[in-house]
């Protein structure tokens, strides 16, 4: 093996790409390579909402332009899956066959919606919005103007979106299940105030009620037909699900390391593997002080976390902030707000 | 042979030559060669044997290459083409594919034919192209005043070879039966009737014919190819020579210190032409 | 959800693998029925080994709603259907251009091995398991190259018919299943194609519909010239297979059996000219075609043609010398033997095509003015004009002249024939084998008018003026450019002097710099001799800075043009086995412009050379 260290980050998002730029910066000398599933360069998901205003060039939404990933010498391998980890050898091998060996390895393959498992059997009548293609799927879903909108669950995300699509016309529906707010936690008793934010800027809130099914409208009425528990039906052009987020983790079983719902790591972001660390929403962090393992979500949460990691895998030593509260409030706009949103 | 025992006299040689229609075939211009050289035979049996077969002076192209041989389609009343050195074939192949009626005859001397231009000889003779390539064959570059040829035998001393001429010659016979040739036959300058009958079946034959004719240079050659050394030399092919067997074609073809003349050998077979109407039909039948 | 772009359609399609991949075929299947689509396409493969059996071929296409000349550096779609030979062509493909791959690899690959790990941030990524794809739909692999087309064309949303009927008339001699099997593979590949979300931002937009459709046709140079002797009545043609000139033969030998008429391939080039030489003393068109190695066999028969003035009509496709040099790589380098390489005082016609739809022309144009000035005529394409392709929209009514013999009048035929009399045009009456009693004989000699040899000094005075003013009304021969001029009229800052295949590349560095805001003209010589002097002239008269950019080291047509019209002008030489780069010539219109008196830049400067591995 030659001098140059390998690290290898799986995931090109907030902070697989903190990561990587902390790593150039400690480790100028070593190769950086980037695995991730998606076509495109790491773009800020936070304005995909602005692709239902009419913005379809993604370049828009480049976080860096691809002069920088040239410039930081940061080899990118898009549109690629792993398999599996093979922690003897330390390599990934990928779907495509290919074997891609590590030094170092930073999980930050962030997490996918979770969808309940009643709804599971619906899901081919949802649409995402974990991409591009999904919001302008939605956008051609949706009346050039106007256009009825079903938000199922309620998590910050899905919220998020309400509030953009309210604020661009469209009528909007939250079906609210028991992650309403995820990933904060609302006691019932504290919830009215945020609901009644909601419903000021014109959001309509469904409390209590469960889905019973989900079909395709009849013809000439709104493409999709939601029927509640109490066979209360409801018509939209689109029906969105935010039940929170699942770790995307699948390639990592049988790598050694130790899976809850997310992957297990100490405050230094380090897993029971001493050349493995994870970062982002893929990770769950060990709290001495709740004397268990959370999720720290949100972009600046995201990007702390794949600073540490960088700072640890290059024989750094910094921990994580496991007392940081995070907290729903209503805004000087007088909206719903959240310090996950917050980012520079 | 029969020796001479009647007198000729010129006029009566003449009166003959007019009468029988062969000076048509002449040309006005008068042969450059040297006194008693053995191409002016040549001039004469050509004529005769296109006399003999009556064949049209205007459809008939004489292809020549470089050299004293070369000067010969000046000097005969066709259409003729004097070309470059050592390209006779593959001139009077193009003249033959893109005109089937014409007659088309090649002629060049050795260093012509065998030297530079050796390498088209085994591609006429193996297409079998419709034409007659006649062959002089003195031994020697004339043309440039004397030097060795690729049919010059072993010590002939010449202006290129002042220390005798170390190299093997050329077999021409045996060469052209080894390429295919379905005409090869061998004629003497000196013997002036024979060479036209040689001639006129060289013609007449449907394919590559190639006569080889043993013609002295009276100038530079005064110890080795002379009328005298070849006089004495030449025989006829044997009595019972078969010109379909190419065996014994090839096996006369090797006593080349004793030349024999006559035909070695003839075969029937389709021409280039007759391949390119063989693949205009299967052109159209695949079309 | 189609973008409204505010280009028009401007898309280069790379295909890179091995000719067993079906590479060049594959190309010529996306090329025509881009044609048929109605785009105007230009195309050139490159087979950089010697053996296209076994090695790598690139096959590009570059589709345009308007007309274009030259394809571009980069690419904007590179479909691998080998890994390993398009891994060092990915960097070609532009920012925000598509690579189209497999992901499936039959066997584990090592680190490094596959393509995706070698694409650009700015590269888009576009994975479809061909080879799967085509051993579900169809018998087995050996389809994954359809698949491939038809997942392009459903990506870029092209319609399929067009392809159908391409793949429909390719393969109509084959068995139905085949084709039927084909088929099956492209729509499998449209499609996936469909699905997939097009990320890019070069998408096509409709083809320019006209009434001409039916008649555009997908050919390259070769083609073209194959074409243009066909349609000018060529009745025989001798040839000896070179590189890169040996399709014209392989095609004539298709082609010519079906008119009747003859393809003979001889044992050398020597024999070839010589039997096209023979041929046309008969009074019949023929010709022959070779590379530069070929022409150096060639010369002196092109001197005895001159001076026994016989028509012969030799096509020379340049590549890279002098010798064998390299013969899968372009070069315009035979400019000085195809011009000055003759015995003697050899003046000849010498023709430079600079497209597709030119060489059809040029070839046509040869046996016109070869019969008609009786003498040699040299088209001189080379490996990038020869083996492009363009679309080219041919007339249905034949333009050539069948008969431009100058024939010997009636009258005349009691006097003696004069075979090369001095006449007022300097045309002598040319009588031919078979006609009675003009029989004469022609000669390498020098001769007097009536052919007979002769070298007083009067004779050969008179004879070479003769041979060389009979080709100045070669300037003036109907229907025919010589040499154009594009781009801005009047004064302009730049002009750009050019010929030959490089031409295109030349026009488009045109346009590139009159974007710029530089006034810029152009022009193209056709005729390098006899020399458009006074055109050549009056457009130089209005240029600022004249520049001359070709693929040859000393910049041959430079000195051409220098010593036919006795200025000095700006060179621009590369010798890099490609075309020309049009990025790199407009470098050189700025340098210009900023100083017109700007010393050369080196041939080849390190920038500038092709990686090709």
């Amino acid at each position: 093996m030659n001098d140059t260290t390998r690290y290898v980050i799986i995931g090109n998002g907030a902070a697989g790409n903190e990561a990587a730029l902390h790593l150039r910066q400690r480790d100028p000398d070593s190769r950086i390579i980037m695995v991730s599933a998606g076509k495109l360069l790491f773009l800020n998901r936070y304005r995909f909402p602005e692709v239902l205003d009419g913005v379809f060039d993604w370049r828009e939404f480049l976080v860096n332009p691809p002069e920088y990933y040239i410039k930081q010498r940061i080899e990118l391998r898009r549109y690629t899956w792993v398999n599996h980890i093979d922690p003897h050898n330390r390599t990934l091998e990928m779907r495509h066959k290919e074997k891609v060996g590590y030094d170092k390895l930073l999980v930050a393959s962030g997490a996918g919606g979770y969808l309940p498992e009643y709804l599971g059997e619906y899901a081919p009548l949802l649409h995402d919005f974990n991409s591009l293609r999904n919001a302008m799927e939605i956008r051609s879903a949706l009346p050039a103007s106007g256009g009825k909108v079903l938000i199922l669950g309620g998590d910050i995300k899905g919220l998020d979106l309400a509030h953009t699509l309210v604020r661009g016309g469209r009528e909007v529906i939250v079906v609210a299940s028991e992650h309403l707010f995820w990933p904060h936690q609302i006691p019932r008793e504290e919830s009215g105030r945020y609901i009644d934010a909601l419903e000021r800027v014109g959001i309509e809130v469904i409390l209590d009620h469960k889905i019973a099914s989900i079909e395709k409208g009849a013809k000439g009425m709104r493409a999709r037909r939601v029927t509640l528990d109490n066979n209360h039906e409801l018509n939209a052009d689109v029906v969105m699900a935010f039940y929170g987020l699942m770790p995307s983790l699948g390639f990592m079983h049988g790598a050694g390391v130790d899976i809850e719902r997310g992957l297990l790591v100490n405050p230094q972001l380090q897993t029971g593997n001493e050349h493995i660390w994870a970062a982002g929403d893929v990770c769950q962090i060990w709290s001495p002080e709740e004397n268990h393992y959370r999720f720290y979500y949100g972009w600046k949460n995201v990007k702390m976390m794949g600073r540490i990691a960088a700072i640890n895998m290059t024989g750094g030593d910094e921990a994580v902030d496991t007392f940081k509260e995070d907290r729903l409030f209503i805004n000087e706009q007088d909206e719903i707000d959240s310090t996950f949103w917050e980012y520079e | 042979m029969t020796s001479v025992t009647q007198p000729v006299y010129l006029e009566e040689k003449l009166e003959d030559i007019r009468e029988s229609g062969r000076l048509i075939y002449r040309s006005k211009a008068l042969p450059t060669w040297c006194p008693g050289c053995g191409y002016y035979a040549i001039v004469e049996a050509m004529t005769d044997a296109m006399n003999r077969l009556g064949i049209l002076s205007e459809d008939t192209v004489v292809v020549s290459g470089i050299g004293c041989a070369s000067r010969f389609p000046f000097f005969v009343d066709t259409y003729g083409f004097h070309t470059l050195h050592g390209r006779v074939l593959p001139v009077a192949t193009g003249v033959k594919v893109a005109n089937e009626a014409l007659n088309v005859i090649g002629v060049g001397g050795d260093g012509d034919g065998f030297a530079i231009g050796g390498g088209h000889i085994p591609h006429a003779a193996r297409r079998n192209v419709d034409i007659t390539y006649v062959l002089f064959d003195n031994g020697i570059y004339g043309l440039t005043k004397g030097q060795t040829s690729p049919t010059s035998v072993t010590g002939f001393e010449t202006g290129t070879s002042p220390y005798q001429n170390q190299d093997n010659p050329l077999n021409p016979l045996l060469m052209l039966l080894s390429y295919g040739a379905s005409w090869v036959g061998q004629a003497y300058a000196g013997n002036p009737h024979h060479l036209a009958s040689m001639l006129e079946q060289a013609i007449a034959h449907r394919g590559f014919s190639y006569l080889h004719v043993l013609s002295p240079c009276v100038t530079f050659d005064k110890t080795s190819k002379t009328y005298r050394n070849l006089g004495m030399a030449i025989r006829d092919l044997p009595d019972q020579h078969d010109n379909r067997d190419l065996m014994a074609a090839m096996i006369e073809a090797r006593h080349q210190e004793t030349p024999a003349l006559g035909l070695y050998y003839k075969e029937e077979r389709p021409t280039l032409g007759d391949g390119l109407k063989t693949i205009v039909e299967r052109s159209r039948n695949k079309e | 959800m189609n973008q409204q772009l505010p280009f028009s359609t401007d898309i280069q399609i790379a295909i890179c693998g091995s000719a067993g991949d079906g590479t060049i075929a594959t190309g010529d299947i996306l090329k025509r029925a881009m044609a048929r689509a109605g785009y105007n396409v230009i195309a050139f493969d490159l087979y950089p080994p010697e053996i296209r059996g076994f090695g790598k071929c690139i096959a590009r296409t570059r589709i345009t709603s308007e007309q274009v000349y030259a394809l571009k550096p980069r690419s904007d779609v590179l479909i691998s259907l080998n890994d390993a030979y398009a891994i060092p062509h990915v960097h070609e493909v532009d920012d925000f251009g598509a690579v189209i791959y497999d992901d499936t690899p039959i066997a584990a690959v090592q680190e490094g091995e596959h393509i995706s790990g070698h694409l650009a941030p700015a590269h888009l990524p576009y994975a479809i398991p061909f080879r799967e794809i085509s051993e579900r739909t169809t018998s087995g692999a050996k389809s994954r190259n359809m698949v491939a087309v038809g997942y392009l064309a459903g990506l870029y949303g092209i319609p399929r018919e067009v392809f159908h009927d391409i793949i429909q008339s390719k393969f109509k001699t084959k068995p139905a299943a085949l084709t039927e099997s084909i088929l099956t593979a492209f729509d499998a590949g449209f499609v996936e194609g469909v699905a997939t979300f097009h990320l890019g931002f070069n998408v096509p937009s409709e083809a320019p519909q006209s009434d001409e459709k039916d008649d555009v046709i997908m050919m390259s140079g070769n083609d073209a010239v194959v074409r243009g002797c066909l349609d000018a009545g060529i009745k025989t043609f001798f040839g000896y297979p070179i590189t890169p000139a040996t399709s014209i033969m392989e095609k004539l030998a298709v082609e010519m059996p079906r008119q009747g008429n003859s393809m003979v391939q001889t044992e050398d080039e020597i024999s070839a000219i010589a039997a096209a030489i023979g041929a046309g003393f008969t009074g019949t068109r023929s010709a022959t075609a070779t590379s530069g190695p070929g022409l150096a066999l060639m010369t002196e028969m092109m001197g005895l043609a001159t001076i026994a003035e016989v028509p012969v009509v030799v096509f020379v496709s340049q590549r890279g010398g002098p010798s064998t040099g390299m013969p899968t790589k372009t070069e315009q380098s035979d400019l000085n033997l195809a011009v000055y390489g003759a015995t003697g005082d050899g003046q000849r016609i010498v023709l430079a095509p600079t497209n597709v739809e030119g060489c059809y022309w040029c070839a046509g144009k040869a046996f016109e003015m070869a019969e008609r000035y009786q003498c040699p005529v040299i088209v001189l394409l080379d490996l990038y004009l020869s083996n492009r392709y363009e679309a080219v929209v041919l007339s249905r009514i034949n333009p050539f002249d069948q008969d431009c013999n100058t024939g010997v009048p009636k009258h005349q035929t009691d006097k003696p024939y004069r075979r090369f009399e001095i006449t007022d045009d300097w045309l002598s009456p040319r009588a031919i084998p078979g006609e009675k009693g003009l029989q004469h004989v022609i000669t390498g000699l020098e001769h007097n008018e009536f052919g007979r040899p002769n070298d007083q000094a009067d004779v050969h005075a008179q004879m070479s003026h003769k041979r060389h003013q009979k080709l100045h009304a070669a300037l003036t021969h109907p229907d025919i450019t010589i040499c154009k001029r594009f781009g801005d009229t009047g004064q302009v800052q730049i002009g750009l002097l050019g010929w030959g295949s490089s031409f295109g590349e030349i026009l488009e560095a045109l346009f590139k710099a009159q974007g710029e805001g530089i006034t810029c003209a152009a022009m193209k010589v056709v005729m390098l001799s006899p020399f458009p002097t006074s055109e050549v002239i009056a457009f130089m008269d209005d240029c600022d800075a004249v520049l001359v950019p070709e693929l040859n080291y000393q910049g041959q047509f430079a000195n051409l043009v220098g010593a036919m019209v006795g200025r000095s002008v700006h060179r621009f030489t590369r010798v890099i086995g490609t075309p020309l780069h049009v990025d790199d010539i407009l470098v050189e219109v700025r340098r210009l412009c900023d100083d017109p008196t700007a010393p050369p830049t080196p041939v080849n400067p390190a920038t500038t050379q092709e990686k090709l591995t």
